[in-house]
C-alpha cells in the first residue's frame, strides 16, 4: 500500500502552510476615511458574517415554499421571478411514484453551505415525491472522484462543479442536455455568453450558477496616505492603474502584489480585455494566436515589474491568497486577485485595516472569461426533468443570492444580482464585484480539449519565465505558439 | 571508550538526539499552535509559536463542521478489521513462502515484488467496476477488503523477512524434544515472531488509517467518511483552507495512530534471538 499518508500529509501541509506565512515580514494595518471602504476589523466579527448568514435567513424566509404550494407545471414550477423580486414557491407538479436524487455540492464556506442545505430543505418539504439527498463533496478531488463515478454510472444525478473541469465530462457524452427542461426564467437571466461557458455542441450541459473575476483590492489607508483618491467610475484602464501602482509605490511599500506562481489562468482570464482570445476553435484541433492583443497583459505586467518596479516581487511567486499576510501589514497598497478572497479578508484582516475593490479593469472592453460553477444533470440520471426542476429552484433570485453571498462570488442571472446588491447595499466591495460580473463573457480556451495540457506543460512555465525576466517577449510567443503545436498537432 | 571520548562524545551523541528530536516534533508542535490560532492571527506575517488568543473553538468547529467523530469512528472501524485481517492472512502465508521451497516459492516472491510497481490511479477505476459488480462499492467492508489486498503484499513480504531470521534449528529441537508441527508453531514460532506481527500490525494500520484515495473513489455515502475524507473538506476551491480548523481536525486524527504506536511499540524488541543457536 502506498505508504504516503494523508492524515500525517495534511497535518503536515497544514504547517507548511503556516510556516510558508513566514517568508516574508511586516507592518501594520490602519483606519480610513474613505466613504466607500470596508473596516475589516469590524468585518472579520461581524458585518460580512452578518451580511453572509442574513443573506442564508433572506433565502430560507423568502424561498417560501409553503405559500405557493399547488402544482404548477413543469420546469416552470420553480421559476425565478423578475428582478429583486422574492421568489416563487419550490412545490412543482409531482410524479406518481417516489424520485430520490443526489445532489453532491462543494460548498465551502459554513454560509454557503448553510445556504444551501436550506435550499435543499425548502425544496424536500415542499415537493414530497421529489426528494434531493445533499451529499458534501470537495473541490479538491471532484475531478478524480467524478471519472471514477461516471465509469462505474453511480455519479451524482445532481453534480456541481466549474466549467473548465465539467465541459471534458459534457464532451465524453456523461452529462444530460439539460435545455429542455430549464425555465424559461433560468435561460432568459443568464447572459447569452455565460450560457455559451456551458454549451457543448448545441447542448446545455450544465446550469451556470456562480462567477468569479479577477478585481483590485486596496488598502484604503495606503491610498489617503499617499494623496490618492480612489478611482471611480464604471472601469478603471490598465494605463490609469499601471500609474496608480507607480504612484503608490514608495520605499518599502510596492504599489502592487499579485500572486502570479500559476499565471495562466489569469493572463487568458484577463486578455479578453484587449480583445485577445487566444484560441480559434473554429476548426479542429483549434488555433492558437499569440498576437499584439494575447500580449497586452503579459507586457504590461512585466513593464510594472521591471519598468516601474511597481509590484511586489515576492508576491510574483506566491500563488492564490499567500499574499493576503503581506497586504494586511501593508507591504503592498493595492492586489489583484479572485472577488472571492474578499471573503478571506472581511474574516482575517487585522482589527482596523479598511480596504475596498476598485472599478473593474479595463483595456479596450471590461471583458472577463466566464467560467462559472455548474450544476449539472449525470446522463445516467433516471430523472432529468425533475433534476432540472430542482436546479430551477436553485437558481431562483433568492437561493443564488444566498449561496453567492457566502462564496463571495458573483451570480450568474441578474435578479440574484440584484438581489445581492438590495441586501449588501453595495458594501464591503460587492458594487464593483458586482460590476464586474457584468463584463462576463465566454473564452474559447474554456472549450479546447488540450488546453489543460498546454496550461500545465507549455503555458505555466513560459508565462513564469517571462514574468521572472528570464525569456523576452518573443521568446512567449515562440514558446506559446510552438508549445500548442506540440500538444494539438496542429 | 577513554574518559576524554566520553566526556566530548556523549554529550554530542545527546545534542544530536535532541536536535533530531526537535526537527520530528516541530511540524506536529507547530501544528498544535496554528490549531489554536484565530483567523487573524494565522494571516500575520509575523507567527509566533505561542498563540496571542487561544482560539479553542478550532477544534469544536473542526468536530462539527464535518462530524470528525463519526468519521473517526468509521476510520477505526475499517483499519482495526483491515489489521485483524491482513495479520491473520499473513502469517501462515509468509511462513509457507519462508519455509517450504517449492517451485511456486520464486513465482509467488515475483508476483509479491510485482503487485508493488502497479500505482493507485492505474488500478482504481477497474477495482471501482469489480467491487460495484458484487455490491461493494459504498461500504466499508469494500473498503476493507480493498486495504486487505492492498496492503497484503508487503505485510507478506515483510513478515517472511522476520520468519526467514528464525533459526531452522530450534524448531527442529523442538521436534526432537516431541513438540507437534502445531505445538513448535504457537510454542516457538508466534513468540519469536511477535515482533513481526506487531510491525506488519502497526503497517496495516496506519496505512489504512491514513488512506486517501480510494476511500474518496469507493465511499460515496457521507455516512461513511472516513476521516481523510472528512479533513479533505477543509480546502477548498482556488486554494481556499480554513487552517485552523484543518490543523485542529489534524492533530485529533493523529492521536488514535500515536496511541495505538505507543501501545504496540513495546512489543518491538530486537534481539530475542541473540544466542539461540551456535555457531
Amino acid at each position: 500500500m502506498t505508504r504516503r499518508s494523508s492524515v500525517f500529509a495534511a497535518a503536515l501541509a497544514a504547517a507548511a502552510l503556516v510556516l510558508g506565512g513566514c517568508a516574508t515580514a511586516g507592518g501594520g494595518g490602519s483606519s480610513s476615511s474613505a466613504p466607500a471602504t470596508t473596516s475589516a476589523g469590524g468585518a472579520s466579527s461581524s458585518a460580512p458574517a452578518e451580511t453572509s448568514s442574513g443573506a442564508a435567513s433572506s433565502a430560507a424566509a423568502s424561498s417560501g415554499m409553503s405559500s405557493s404550494g399547488g402544482s404548477s407545471s413543469g420546469a416552470s414550477g420553480a421559476q425565478s421571478s423578475a428582478a429583486g423580486e422574492q421568489s416563487s414557491g419550490a412545490a412543482v407538479s409531482q410524479p406518481a411514484e417516489k424520485v430520490t436524487l443526489r445532489f453532491q455540492s462543494l460548498a465551502f464556506q459554513d454560509t454557503t453551505i448553510a445556504a444551501t442545505k436550506k435550499i435543499v430543505d425548502d425544496w424536500n418539504a415542499a415537493n414530497p415525491n421529489i426528494q434531493v439527498e445533499l451529499v458534501q463533496g470537495s473541490w479538491d478531488n471532484v475531478h478524480d472522484q467524478l471519472v471514477t463515478q461516471f465509469q462505474g454510472k453511480t455519479a451524482p444525478d445532481i453534480i456541481h462543479d466549474a466549467a473548465d473541469d465539467i465541459l471534458g465530462f459534457a464532451q465524453q457524452g456523461y452529462l444530460a442536455d439539460l435545455s429542455p427542461y430549464l425555465s424559461p426564467d433560468v435561460k432568459s437571466g443568464v447572459s447569452e455568453g455565460v450560457w455559451k461557458s456551458v454549451t457543448v455542441d448545441g447542448k446545455v450541459i450544465a446550469a451556470p450558477t456562480l462567477l468569479q473575476t479577477y478585481v483590485v483590492f486596496a488598502n484604503s489607508k495606503a491610498l489617503s496616505d499617499a494623496g490618492v483618491t480612489a478611482p471611480t467610475g464604471d472601469t478603471m484602464s490598465w494605463d490609469d492603474f499601471q500609474a496608480l501602482a507607480k504612484q503608490l509605490t514608495k520605499s518599502g511599500q510596492y504599489g502592487l502584489g499579485w500572486s502570479l506562481k500559476s499565471p495562466t489562468a489569469t493572463m487568458m482570464n484577463l486578455a479578453l480585455n484587449f480583445g485577445g482570445t487566444y484560441f480559434d476553435t473554429s476548426s479542429d484541433p483549434a488555433k492558437i494566436t499569440v498576437g499584439d492583443k494575447e500580449m497586452q497583459v503579459p507586457t504590461r505586467i512585466h513593464a510594472m515589474a521591471y519598468d516601474d518596479k511597481s509590484i511586489d516581487p515576492t508576491s510574483m511567486t506566491q500563488s492564490g491568497s499567500d499574499v493576503l499576510p503581506a497586504f494586511y501589514a501593508g507591504k503592498f497598497a493595492m492586489m489583484v486577485s479572485g472577488d472571492y478572497v474578499a471573503q478571506q479578508i472581511s474574516e482575517q484582516a487585522p482589527s482596523g485595516f479598511t480596504w475596498q475593490v476598485l472599478p473593474p479593469l479595463a483595456g479596450d472592453t471590461a471583458d472577463q472569461a466566464a467560467d462559472p460553477q455548474t450544476l449539472s444533470v449525470s446522463a445516467d440520471c433516471k430523472n432529468p426533468k425533475e433534476a432540472t426542476e430542482f436546479i430551477n429552484y436553485f437558481m431562483q433570485a433568492a437561493n443564488l443570492a444566498a449561496v453567492a453571498q457566502g462564496d463571495w462570488l458573483i451570480p450568474a442571472t441578474q435578479s440574484a444580482r440584484d438581489e445581492v446588491l438590495k441586501e449588501t447595499g453595495g458594501k464591503n466591495g460587492w458594487d464593483q464585484i458586482l460590476a464586474s460580473g457584468e463584463h462576463l463573457t465566454n473564452a474559447p480556451f474554456l472549450t479546447v480539449a488540450q488546453y489543460p495540457q498546454w496550461k500545465d506543460q507549455i503555458a505555466t512555465p513560459a508565462f513564469q519565465q517571462y514574468l521572472a525576466d528570464q525569456i523576452d517577449k518573443d521568446a512567449l510567443v515562440s514558446q506559446l505558439s510552438d508549445g500548442w503545436s506540440q500538444v494539438a498537432g496542429g | 571508550m577513554n574518559p576524554v571520548r566520553r566526556l566530548v562524545g556523549r554529550p554530542l551523541a545527546y545534542l544530536a538526539l535532541v536536535c533530531y528530536a526537535i526537527f520530528l516534533g516541530f511540524p506536529l508542535v507547530w501544528l498544535l499552535s496554528t490549531a489554536l490560532k484565530t483567523p487573524q492571527e494565522l494571516a500575520t506575517l509575523a507567527p509566533s509559536l505561542i498563540p496571542r488568543t487561544w482560539a479553542w473553538s478550532n477544534f469544536s468547529d473542526a468536530l462539527r463542521s464535518q462530524d470528525l467523530l463519526h468519521a473517526g469512528a468509521n476510520s477505526l472501524m475499517v483499519a482495526v478489521a483491515s489489521t485483524i485481517l491482513v495479520t491473520i492472512v499473513a502469517m501462515p502465508a509468509a511462513y509457507g513462502l519462508a519455509r517450504f521451497r517449492t517451485k511456486m516459492r520464486p513465482i509467488a516472491l515475483g508476483w509479491i515484488l510485482v503487485s508493488q510497481v502497479f500505482p493507485v490511479i492505474l488500478i482504481v477505476i477497474p477495482l471501482f467496476l469489480i467491487l460495484q459488480q458484487f455490491g461493494l462499492n459504498n461500504s466499508l467492508v469494500g473498503l476493507v477488503i480493498v486495504y486487505l489486498v492492498w496492503s497484503l503484499p508487503f505485510a507478506l513480504w515483510l513478515l517472511q523477512g522476520y520468519v526467514a531470521g528464525i533459526p531452522r534449528d530450534l524448531e527442529e529441537a523442538a521436534s526432537v524434544d516431541g513438540a507437534g508441527r502445531l505445538r513448535v508453531l504457537v510454542s516457538i514460532v508466534l513468540p519469536l515472531l511477535l515482533p513481526g506481527i506487531v510491525a506488519t500490525a502497526l503497517f496495516s494500520f496506519v496505512s489504512a488509517w491514513n488512506e486517501f484515495f480510494f476511500a474518496l473513489v469507493l465511499i460515496q455515502d457521507p455516512a461513511l467518511n472516513t476521516l481523510p475524507l472528512a479533513l479533505a473538506k477543509f480546502v477548498g476551491q482556488e486554494g481556499q483552507v480554513k487552517l485552523g480548523a484543518l490543523a485542529a481536525g489534524s492533530l485529533l486524527a493523529t492521536i488514535p495512530s500515536l496511541l495505538f504506536f505507543s501501545f504496540l511499540q513495546r512489543r518491538l524488541t530486537s534481539g530475542l534471538l541473540t544466542g539461540a543457536v551456535k555457531g
